[in-house]
């Protein structure tokens, strides 16, 4: 790789470095502001529900994580095989969450999920299960694009095929050899929806659940610094656990190539 | 990477063919998605778009989509359908050449773990949190701003507005560009491994590597991450509520007024707006499904 | 619903004279305890909401905003209710939405009570959403701030005010017309979106009456807004305490309530004053419901007990607001003599009827885009 290019890209990383650090630093200035100057701060480690609503929050994440992943990838796939005439209808229906408001969502699915037959809302369970389901529907469209993108990078008839032909059945095909080919777009698909989950408000609180995003909006109307120094926060303990997710995604390298050099 | 014309997919495409009961038998695949769907989200759209047609006392009306060709409305959509087109095209190149950079652009490996996880959290920064972030660095007495001033540029003087069309892209820009970053990073991990080093050894330069090979590969991912970014920011309202102060005006920021207000009392209004964001995207789907379709051909 | 009032005098002493009041006519129509014991609430009624183990309320501010959070602690601490609060910053129309959303939910999903903006009391009543009720005070309730069959009654409001950053700005507005002058070029902002928000609209309409508008008159408000915006002065920008501190918006024209808790949580940090206009008083009222569909009905109606009670109209003395029972007390001598010292100047502040108000809301939410805004207008 020439030289020129090598610089251009690092020209291209520091800029956009730049950009997004810079109103971070603007917040963490914001956040310094206070009397004594990191009483925002310290008046954080004291507040217990800090912790409490983030583990909650990051939970439903790794629950929604793992139920879109489950729903969106075989779909994905299987409409990549087998149906690419119904693609049109299935990224439309994927596109949907974006135009229904979230106070739209919510009070649908209250006023559908109240009564019997299923009546979730009663339990605490039952809100949670909810919870994940709208945030399953949230995470729709990031999870199918992510998918689809990492689809087509590899060739998906043939994988499929060869496995087929060394008799594996469709669980052993998404599991072991899809699955692993689309890593990269699964782990991204898996940042975005979590990233979804910590951040999302609307849902949560009219859910009546001890959700992240509304204990943090909360504090912006008591103390402004803390509500900057926990944005800081939890954007740096969010970045913590997406570190972790990709470190642990990394694990397994088996990839299966199929009909030469790859 | 698909190709046709090899004997595998000929073989299936015979096996597909006899009898209309084999076509449908696919459909079962899509059971657990059309159930879930159905379920969490055509339910409540559905309820959208009947509540559009309802007034407050529940009567079937035409009336909620009586303003849809006032001026404030078409204004609005114009607004919202611009800065999204511009923020998906911008932070489509941008967050294109980052995820090259990362990638493909020889920088150290754990930048790009850096990055892309980076990326993950930027996704989502949004609404509150955001907007006061560009407002304690780039608003009037921004930091920034004044560090500027300090060194003798002024930018507000010079015409700069936070509080603008395009400040706000410039602010929209901070969850878009991720968002791209994040989507095409798998396409173009496919694409680095075999491709770039056949075209080197056939003695291609790298324009033309670009043009014949990256691109063509290419392009059906990038359009449909150019899809989901038009959809994100046209969707986008929290952010926008923030930053706008009822100066710009925003499709989603109308629909708030009507469904999330104080004092205004149509919420059919509102989901007639929706209805209408509804429709814009189905249009938006259309043309991406005929570009979509070009761009497969292409690439083979 | 009342067709023969009896004057009732009571002594609403604080643990001092047990009056029994029986009231009669009309009594039977009326879902309302009996026996009355002077301020506090029947024992019937409290032992029947502690039975319910809970409340839920939807919108009321968590800090700030009358010192709702004293107030729901001082229900919790006094009858052992816990409270959980849907959304503390949600608007009058999710409030709504919740209830009618969660008609068949008795989950804590469903909110027991709403506190609205006056304007949603009719049309809540003509959706069939609310249970009517009315507190043993309730004829210390002006009769202009509550619904004759106790489907609604105001709780209390407060006037529009100017909360000054004065460690940015030196000269604190005293009027609305200052607020075009050269010295506040980019410091003047709303606390809302002006199609969206009751107290930003309340803005427009106060700064009309300033400018040469009325009631019904709320053009001149709008063409104030648009002079305000061509100079530079105004902020597009929603304002909050963390935008008045950091200097963005210094100037944040939002009720005297919210200005005062702003200073006060600021004490020591940032130097807040807050101004209230010498033309141009405008004030706000909010009324209180309780659900038809409430999962706590009883706790709902000791909420509203304990409201109205002097108890709680002194915790919203003491949060800045004006109590709706404030004549009432004031005459009875049961008034809060710190809070009520803490008060900024508020006389002549108007207070506008259900009518004017959705007059002058509708015409200001249609008139902001095209006077203020970019939009050219229709012909």
């Amino acid at each position: 790789m020439s030289r020129t290019f090598r610089v251009f890209w690092w020209l291209v990383f520091i800029v956009g470095a730049g950009y997004f650090f810079l109103p971070l630093i603007g917040t963490l200035a914001f956040s310094l502001r206070d009397k004594p100057i990191t009483a925002a701060y310290t008046g954080l480690l004291e507040n217990k529900q800090f912790l409490s609503t983030l583990l909650y929050s990051t939970t439903i994440g790794l629950a929604t994580i793992v139920v879109s992943t489950a729903l969106v990838v075989p779909t994905a796939f299987w409409v990549r095989l087998k149906m690419p005439r119904i693609r049109p209808i299935v990224e439309f229906i994927t596109l949907l969450p974006f135009m229904v408001p979230p106070v739209v969502l919510v009070f649908g699915l209250i006023s559908t999920y109240s009564r019997p037959p299923l009546p979730l809302t009663g339990s605490n369970t039952g809100s949670d299960v909810l919870l994940v389901a709208a945030y399953v529907v949230l995470s729709l469209p990031y999870m199918y694009r992510a998918a689809d993108t990492g689809l087509s990078a590899i060739d998906v008839r043939a994988l499929t095929e060869a496995a087929q032909s060394l008799g594996a059945g469709w669980p052993t095909i998404l599991l072991r050899v899809i699955l692993p080919n689309v890593r990269v777009a699964v782990l991204s698909g898996a940042f975005l929806t979590l990233a979804i989950v910590i951040g999302e408000f609307t849902i949560a609180i009219f859910l009546a659940r001890p959700a992240f995003a509304p204990f943090l909006g909360l504090l912006g109307d008591k103390d402004p610094f803390q509500q900057s120094a926990v944005a800081l926060v939890s954007f740096g303990l969010t970045w913590v656990a997406m570190i972790i997710i990709s470190l642990l995604g990394r694990g397994s390298q088996t990839r299966i190539t199929v009909g030469g050099a790859r | 990477m698909s190709r046709t014309a090899d004997p595998f997919s000929a073989r299936a495409a015979q096996r597909a063919r006899p009898g209309r009961s084999r076509n449908l038998l696919p459909l079962l695949g899509l059971v657990p998605f059309f159930v879930f769907t159905s379920m969490f989200l055509l339910i409540p759209a559905a309820k959208l778009i009947i509540g559009s047609f309802q007034d407050s006392a529940g009567q079937f009306t035409l009336a909620n989509y009586e303003d849809m060709t006032s001026k404030i409305v078409v204004n609005a959509y114009a607004t919202s359908i611009e800065i999204s087109i511009v923020t998906a095209i911008g932070a489509a190149i941008f967050g294109f050449l980052l995820a090259y950079a990362v990638i493909s652009g020889g920088l150290p490996k754990p930048v790009r773990a850096a990055v892309m996880t980076f990326s993950g959290v930027a996704s989502n920064f949004a609404g509150i949190p955001l907007a006061l972030a560009f407002i304690f660095t780039l608003g009037r007495v921004g930091l920034l701003t004044v560090f500027l001033r300090g060194i003798g540029i002024d930018p507000y003087k010079a015409g700069f507005n936070l509080y603008s069309k395009i400040g706000l892209e410039i602010v929209y820009f901070y969850f878009q560009l991720p968002l791209m970053v994040l989507i095409i990073a798998p396409a173009i991990d496919g694409l680095k491994r075999e491709w770039r080093e056949a075209a080197e050894n056939l003695g291609a330069s790298s324009f033309q590597f670009w043009r014949h090979v990256a691109l063509p590969v290419l392009m059906p991912s990038l359009l449909g991450a150019i899809m989901l970014l038009f959809g994100n920011s046209f969707g986008a309202q929290a952010t926008a509520y923030q930053l706008t102060g009822g100066l710009i005006n925003l499709v989603t920021l109308l629909v708030g007024d009507q469904l999330s207000g104080d004092v205004l009392h149509s919420p059919g209004k509102g989901m007639a707006l929706a209805v209408g964001m509804i429709v814009v995207m189905a249009v938006a789907l259309a043309g991406y499904a005929l570009l979509q379709r070009r761009a497969e051909r292409w690439r083979r | 619903m009342l067709t023969t009032t009896r004057t009732l005098s009571r002594t609403l002493a604080l643990g001092a004279a047990l009056v029994l009041i029986v009231s009669a006519c009309g009594a039977a129509a009326t879902p309302k305890p009996s026996a009355a014991t002077g301020g506090t609430a029947d024992p019937a009624l409290v032992t029947a909401a502690k039975a319910e183990g809970g409340l839920t309320t939807i919108a009321l501010p968590n800090a700030g905003w009358c010192d709702y959070q004293k107030l729901m602690d001082g229900f919790t601490a006094k009858y052992g209710i816990p409270i959980s609060d849907l959304n503390p910053d949600g608007s009058s129309q999710q409030e709504v939405d919740a209830i009618k959303a969660n008609k068949d939910n008795k989950g804590p999903q469903a909110p027991d009570v709403i506190d609205v903006g006056l304007g949603f009391g009719p049309t809540a009543i003509a959706d069939g959403i609310l249970a009517p009720y009315k507190v043993l005070t309730w004829d210390s309730i002006p009769d202009a701030a509550k619904n004759a069959d106790g489907y609604w009654y105001g709780d209390y409001y407060g006037v529009l005010s100017f909360e000054t950053n004065t460690d940015v700005v030196k000269n604190v507005p005293a009027d609305w017309a200052d607020l075009l002058k050269p010295e506040y070029k980019g410091q003047v902002a709303l606390s809302g979106n002006p199609v969206k928000s009751n107290q930003a609209i309340s803005g427009v309409w106060a700064a009309a009456l300033a400018s040469g508008g009325s009631a019904d008159n709320v053009q001149p408000g709008l063409d104030f807004f648009k002079k305000l915006n061509d100079a530079g002065n105004y902020v597009p920008v929603i304002a909050g305490q963390a935008t008045v501190v950091a200097g963005e918006t210094p100037i944040r024209i939002t009720w005297t309530y919210n200005g005062l808790g702003d200073k006060d949580a600021q004490a020591g940090k940032t130097n807040i004053t807050v101004a209230v206009p010498t033309s141009g008083r405008f004030g706000g009222m909010y009324i209180q419901a309780i659900s038809a569909f409430a999962p706590h009905p009883n706790a709902a109606k000791l909420w509203m007990e304990y409201i109205y009670s002097d108890e709680g109209q002194n915790i919203w003395l003491g949060g800045y607001c004006n109590p709706i029972r404030y004549d009432a007390m004031a005459k009875a001598g049961t008034l809060d003599p710190t809070a009520k010292a803490k008060m900024p100047d508020t006389t002549g502040a108007f207070l506008p009827t259900l009518d004017q108000i959705t007059k002058a809301t509708t015409a200001i939410a249609a008139g902001w885009p095209t006077t203020v805004g970019v939009v050219v207008p229709d012909k």
